[in-house]
C-alpha cells in the first residue's frame, strides 16, 4: 500500500521542480541548476548545528543560510562575470564547504541517519511533519514560477528588450534564484542530492523536444514530473527499489521517449 | 508624447577593459526620420545603440529622448523607444512562437501577474504581424524559423509597442536580396511619422531612404545628411583601406 505521506511528498516536489525546470531551460540556468543541489547540502548539513546550538528547526536554518549563499553568483553576474564562471566559483565554495562541514557535523553531533538519507533521499521515510513541509515549500515555489513564468520566458528569450519593454529585470534575476534555492534546499530531504540535479533539469528537457509553445512546455515539463514521480514511487515499493533513484530512471525514461516524439 | 520624436547624446563615454569604445561623442537629431547608422565590426554601433537604450552605463556622459533624461535606464528608454536587437542575441532554444513573443512583450508594463492575454493585446499583435509580413509564419516556435522571418517578428514586436521612435541593429542582416527590400520598405514607411535609427553593413538599401547618416568606429566619425557625409575620404578614414564595396555604393548613391 502507498502511504498517503510518500504520495504527498513525492507529488509536492514533482510540482515544484516541474513548474522550476522550463524556468531553467528558458533562462539557460542548466549548470547553476544543477550546482544547487550542493549548495542546499552545504546549507542543509550546516542547519543541524545551528539548530542545536542557537535552537530553532535545522530545515529553517539550511533555508536562512542557503538562499542568502546562492545570491553569490546573482551579485557576481551583475559585476559583470560570465554566468558559468559565476556558477564555477559559486559550486567550488559549496562543494568545498559541504564537505568540511559533514566532516565537522558528523564528528561533532549525532546525525548520521539523517545525513545519508539528504544524499540518497527517501520519501518512505517522511513523517507527516515533512511531507507538509515539502507540501508547503513546493506550493511557494510553484506557485512563484508559474506566476512570473512568462516574464522569465521573456527575459531568458532576449534580455535586453525584456528591460527597455518595462521589466525590471533585477529583480527577476533574483526571483528565479530564490525559487530554484528554496526548492533545492526544502526538498533536500523528500528527493535527495543526488536525484534532485536529475528532477531539476529533465522534465523541461524533455517537455522542449516535444512542445511547440510555451504552454505547452510548462504542462509538459509539470505532467511528466509528476508521472516520473508516481512511477518511480510505485515501482519503489514494489520491486523494493530506492524510490528516488527510480523516479530518475523513469525521467530518463520520458525524456528518451521525448526525443523520439521530437524525431517525428 | 507631444512634439517631434527627439533624440540629443551629450559627452558619450564608454570603455571595455580600458579601451575606450567612444570617448565625448555626441549628437542631436530630430525626427521623423531615418537614421542610418555605418561602421565596421566593432566599430560600436551595438554598443551606440544599448546606450540610447539605457541598457549600457556610460562612464561619462548623459542621453535624452524627447527630453527625459534616460541615461542608464532601459525602463525609462523603453517609453520612448522601440528595440529591434541584433539577431545573434536572440535565444531560441525554447519553445515559444513568433506570436507568444510578440504578446508577451505587449504586456510587459504595469503590474504582474500576468496570466492571461486581454483582446486589446492580442488584436494589436495581430495588427503588426500583418503589417510586416509574419502571420503566415507567426505560430511557428521562434526555433524553427528563418532568419529573416524572425526578424520580421522582431521588427512587429517593437512596432507593436507604438512608440514615437525605434532603434533596429541590423534588421537587415540574415535577409535575402528579395526580403531585403520588403523590410527596407517597411522601416522607410515607419520613418515617415516615427524617428527610426537603424544599423546596417548594407548602405545600398537605406541612404537614399535617410534622412541622416552616421559613421561610426571607435567614436563618431561622421554625421549629417547622406550627401555631406557619404564621402569617400570619410569612408576610408572609418572602414581603413577596404572601401571597395562602398566605392560601389557611392556610384549608386550618385546616380
Ligand atoms: N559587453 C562587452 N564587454 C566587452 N567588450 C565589449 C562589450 N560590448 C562591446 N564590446 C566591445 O566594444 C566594441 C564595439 O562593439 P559593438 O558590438 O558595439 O560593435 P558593432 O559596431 O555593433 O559591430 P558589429 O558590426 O560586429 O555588430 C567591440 O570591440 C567589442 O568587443
Ligand atoms: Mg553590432
Amino acid at each position: 500500500m502507498l502511504d498517503p505521506r510518500w504520495v504527498l511528498v513525492v507529488v509536492a516536489a514533482a510540482t515544484a521542480f516541474g513548474s522550476l525546470s522550463p524556468v531553467v531551460a528558458a533562462r539557460k540556468l542548466y549548470y547553476f541548476a544543477s550546482s544547487l543541489p550542493h549548495a542546499a547540502l552545504l546549507a542543509a548539513v550546516l542547519g543541524y548545528p545551528l539548530a542545536a546550538e542557537l535552537g530553532g528547526d535545522p530545515a529553517v536554518w539550511a533555508l536562512a543560510v542557503g538562499v542568502p549563499l546562492s545570491y553569490i553568483v546573482v551579485y557576481l553576474v551583475e559585476r559583470g562575470v560570465e554566468e558559468d564562471v559565476a556558477t564555477a566559483v559559486f559550486v567550488s565554495f559549496s562543494v568545498a564547504s559541504s564537505v568540511a562541514a559533514i566532516y565537522y557535523v558528523l564528528t561533532r553531533y549525532s546525525v548520521g541517519t539523517s545525513l545519508w538519507s539528504l544524499i540518497i533521499g527517501d520519501p518512505l521515510l517522511a513523517s507527516w511533519r515533512d511531507a507538509w513541509w515539502a507540501a508547503g515549500v513546493a506550493a511557494g515555489v510553484a506557485g512563484a514560477a508559474l506566476l512570473f513564468y512568462r516574464e522569465q520566458v521573456v527575459i531568458g528569450v532576449d534580455r535586453d528588450f525584456a528591460a527597455t519593454a518595462g521589466l525590471r529585470v533585477v529583480l527577476y534575476d533574483y526571483l528565479v534564484v530564490t525559487a530554484l534555492a528554496v526548492a533545492a534546499i526544502g526538498l533536500l530531504k523528500a528527493v535527495g542530492f543526488v536525484v534532485e540535479h536529475v528532477f531539476i533539469l529533465l522534465p523541461s528537457a524533455a517537455a522542449v523536444n516535444v512542445s511547440r509553445n510555451s504552454g505547452e512546455a510548462l504542462a509538459a515539463s509539470i505532467l511528466s514530473s509528476l508521472f516520473a514521480g508516481l512511477a518511480g514511487l510505485i515501482l519503489g515499493v514494489y520491486l523494493d527499489v530506492a524510490p528516488s533513484a527510480a523516479i530518475g530512471f523513469v525521467l530518463l525514461g520520458v525524456y528518451l521517449a521525448s526525443l523520439g516524439v521530437r524525431e517525428k | 508624447m507631444h512634439g517631434k520624436p527627439h533624440v540629443k547624446v551629450e559627452d558619450l563615454t564608454i570603455a571595455y577593459r580600458g579601451e575606450y569604445v567612444f570617448n565625448g561623442d555626441g549628437f542631436e537629431v530630430e525626427g521623423p526620420g531615418l537614421v542610418t547608422v555605418i561602421g565596421p565590426n566593432g566599430a560600436g554601433k551595438t554598443t551606440l545603440f544599448r546606450a540610447i537604450m539605457g541598457l549600457v552605463k556610460p562612464l561619462r556622459g548623459r542621453v535624452y529622448v524627447n527630453g527625459e533624461d534616460v541615461t542608464g535606464s532601459p525602463g525609462r528608454a523603453g517609453r520612448h523607444i522601440g528595440y529591434v536587437p541584433q539577431l545573434a542575441h536572440v535565444y531560441r532554444g525554447f519553445p515559444l512562437t513568433g506570436r507568444e513573443l510578440v504578446e508577451l512583450s505587449l504586456r510587459l508594463r504595469g503590474r504582474p501577474p500576468r496570466l492571461h492575454v486581454p483582446r486589446g493585446v492580442r488584436e494589436r499583435a495581430e495588427r503588426y504581424l500583418r503589417a510586416v509580413g509574419a502571420e503566415r509564419f507567426a505560430d511557428r516556435p521562434v526555433s524553427r524559423l528563418s532568419g529573416g522571418q524572425l526578424q520580421r517578428i522582431l521588427i512587429a514586436r517593437a512596432l507593436a509597442r507604438e512608440t514615437p521612435i525605434l532603434v533596429m541593429d541590423e534588421p537587415l542582416s540574415a535577409i535575402d536580396p528579395r526580403g531585403k527590400e520588403g523590410i527596407a520598405r517597411i522601416i522607410e514607411e515607419t520613418a515617415r511619422d516615427k524617428l527610426v535609427f537603424v544599423s546596417s553593413h548594407d548602405p545600398i538599401m537605406f541612404l537614399h531612404r535617410s534622412k541622416y547618416l552616421m559613421v561610426v568606429n571607435r567614436g563618431i566619425k561622421g554625421f549629417g545628411s547622406p550627401e555631406k557625409t557619404f564621402r569617400l575620404e570619410l569612408l576610408r578614414h572609418a572602414y581603413g583601406g577596404s572601401v571597395y564595396m562602398i566605392e560601389k555604393c557611392i556610384h549608386v548613391f550618385e546616380r
